[in-house]
């Protein structure tokens, strides 16, 4: 069973966009992969408006302090297992906005992060590369410690 | 520099206004503390054109500078107001210039000037967790030391007995790609109000800029949009240029012009693409953003990069175009454009399309002027302002090229603007690929930048740009000031949303190309 559920969730997953602060560079490279030149749905994958049925966050951009309240309630919506994708410089790390006076920083300040795509921002074919090899991981399913650990958070 | 209109000028010093010619690279006029609308008044009633462009805070030691910057149909000029630090307070202009209203909100916000008589006062920009009484942009505040308040949770009530129905879009919702807040108040299916609540990308762009050097600066302001960056990056480096008297040589202008118009050609197919999906049309989504990508690889090709191009400097551009190239970017161009008509008959005959478009979201000429609104909505209104006409920069003024204007001021009259300016940017490219100069793309400019002050403006693909650059002489600016064109478009949408569907809301907001990372920076 547990097998059937970890094909289900690599050959089609889910996944949820969140922009928490960005300035709309990764925004469009993310979206111009749902289109036809790149088109991820060959890979099963499927954007989801709502958290409660998404598999995988997207995140893009920093993490404003007025962001950071909803991106953690929509994580908390997720069903579990869930997997978190930090795409461009600034939710890696914060990019050039880290240290503002309104900016948290990085997407990992808020919540774990299972993958990063670093970039400014970064191309369609390495977001689509960071999502593979997200599945691929996933296959294996999450070792004990880092379910504790999410559940935690 | 602007070519001033001197009667509105003389008609200013008539009434005892000091003018400096010259001064921000316009005309700054000074106001005494109460005389600003004085003198605001006399600019509205000699153009009907007049319309408040931004309101710049600045905080000057012991008092803090209120610059209202005013475009007229064909001058740019500036009114000039100190306020004490300690009673900072001045007579609000939202009743004689209603689109000035999020303007002095944000002043209130960043540097603490209550403007007197404001209709809605509250906060814009900062956080909720931000606490009372601290404003960043002040010189004297410790940014490090600031405590914010605890988050509490948010408590939406769905109706508040007055028999309307709360509808809260955002800040996270699959119609918004970026986080931002629109409470909409509806009775029955009917918009009876809409309460914004913008900031959830507040970055505080403006104060780290005043951290970092002007070469930093650069590659900070473009990341305040990913999708208009080069204009970002024109209108700031623009700006310095004027304060270090630098002259651009001629390629580089061409140069630039190519980078904004591949810029405005990416972010027009996307809004055409993006609504196209808020009616629920998304085989137009899918044919948009088809035809969109050959226009990235192009600004790859040119740039090194499909997005952030950082292709400019100041002084210059970082890239020439290679010979080998050009034939190149005209073939893409070629195909884009035999595509157009195809587009145009879409909008044209396209029922699905005029029924979800036409008559919805109506903002009339008169509305337009009064509310300020920029670029596509006020073409679409029948109000032809484009700042690469009336003030023209880089190689614009040497370009021929027509000023698109519908008159409807529907949605569909917007989203046809911009299916024009498609057409009209592909040929701009063209005419600039044929008449390239040869010679340098870049000069090498003094690395300190002198004291002094500049005000610039560019046509981004939303509309009028704004930047206001000060400089102190050491490496850092003293204040940088970006108004982008969304923050001055979005009482448009506040005011034509009401009265109509609800079901209306998504095709009328798409239509002003709203961008979030823009409006709150």
């Amino acid at each position: 069973m547990v097998n059937i559920t970890t094909w289900a969730r690599v050959k089609s997953p889910w996944v949820l966009h969140f922009n928490s602060g960005a300035c709309n560079g990764c925004d469009i490279e993310v979206v111009a992969l749902l289109t036809p030149k790149y088109d991820v749905e060959r890979f099963g994958i499927k954007l989801e408006p709502s958290p409660r049925h998404a598999d995988v966050l997207l995140t893009t951009g920093c993490v404003t302090e007025q962001c950071a309240e909803r991106l953690r309630r929509i994580y908390e919506q997720m069903p579990q297992p869930k997997f978190v994708v930090a795409i461009g410089a600034c939710a890696c790390s914060g990019g050039v906005f880290a240290g503002n006076y309104s900016v948290v920083g990085g997407v990992d300040k808020v919540i774990p992060v299972d993958a990063y795509i670093p970039g400014c921002p970064p191309r369609p074919e390495a977001i689509i590369d960071g999502v593979v090899k997200l599945l691929n991981s996933i296959q294996q399913p999450k070792t004990k410690e880092k379910a504790k650990s999410d559940d935690e958070q | 520099m602007t070519s001033n209109n001197l009667d509105i000028l003389k008609a200013l010093e008539a009434k005892n206004f000091q003018i400096q010619i010259g001064k921000l690279g316009t005309a700054a006029i000074q106001a005494p503390v109460g005389k600003h609308r004085d003198a605001l008044k006399i600019l509205l009633d000699l153009d009907e054109k007049t319309a408040v462009t931004a309101i710049t805070g600045i905080d000057l030691g012991a008092s803090v500078g209120v610059y209202y910057h005013v475009r007229t149909s064909n001058s740019f000029v500036t009114i000039q107001c100190e306020v004490p630090k300690d009673k900072p307070t001045l007579a609000t202009i939202t009743d004689l210039v209603p689109g000035a209203a999020f303007h002095e909100l944000e002043v209130t916000d960043l540097l603490g000037v209550v403007f007197e008589g404001h209709p809605n006062p509250g906060r814009l920009v900062l956080p909720d967790t931000w606490p009372e009484g601290v404003y960043p942009l002040r010189k004297d505040v410790k940014i490090n030391e600031v405590k914010l308040n605890t988050p509490s949770s948010e408590d939406v009530k769905l109706s508040d007995g007055s028999g309307l129905v709360k509808i809260v879009i955002g800040p996270h919702h699959p119609a918004l790609l970026e986080p931002e807040k629109f409470a909409v108040l509806v009775d029955g299916e009917t918009v009876k109000k809409v309460e914004p609540r913008i900031g959830y990308v507040h970055r505080g762009v403006e104060k780290a800029s005043e951290s970092k050097t002007y070469l930093q600066d650069v590659y900070l302001v473009e990341r305040i949009c990913g999708i208009c960056n080069s204009c970002h990056a024109t209108a700031f480096v623009e700006a310095v240029e004027k304060i270090l008297k630098t002259d651009v040589p001629p390629r580089a202008k061409y140069i630039r012009t190519i980078i904004l118009e591949l810029n405005r050609l990416h972010s027009h197919l996307l809004t055409l693409g993006h609504a196209g999906l808020e009616i629920g049309y998304e085989t137009l989504f899918q044919y948009f953003w088809r035809d969109r990508e050959p226009i990235m690889d192009l600004t790859e090709m040119i740039t090194g990069n499909r997005v952030i191009s950082s292709s400019l400097t100041v002084g210059g551009v970082r890239r020439d175009i290679k010979e080998a190239d050009i034939p190149k970017i005209k073939a893409t161009l070629t195909e884009l454009r035999k595509k157009i008509p195809f587009y145009k008959q879409m909008y044209e005959n396209e029922p699905s399309i005029r029924m979800r478009m036409q008559k919805v979201g109506v903002l009339a000429r008169e509305d337009a002027l009064k509310l300020c609104v920029v670029g596509p909505v006020a073409r679409g209104s029948g109000v032809d302002i484009d700042v690469r006409k009336d003030e023209p920069y880089e190689a614009y003024g040497e370009i021929p090229f027509k000023e698109v204007v519908y008159t409807a001021g529907d949605t569909w009259a917007r989203m046809n603007v911009r299916m024009d300016e498609v057409e009209e940017s592909i040929n701009i490219i063209e005419y600039a690929l044929d008449h390239l100069p040869s010679g340098a793309y870049r000069v090498k400019v003094p690395r300190v930048v002198p004291p002094g002050e500049a005000v610039n403006r560019v046509e981004a693909p939303r509309g009028e740009l704004f930047y206001y650059v000060k400089s102190n002489g050491t490496a850092f600016p003293e204040r940088v000031k970006v108004r982008t064109p969304t923050f001055a478009n979005i009482p448009a949408f506040l005011k034509t949303a009401i009265g109509e569907s609800i079901a209306d809301v998504p095709p009328n907001f798409v239509s002003l190309d709203p961008c979030f990372s823009c409006t709150d920076r």
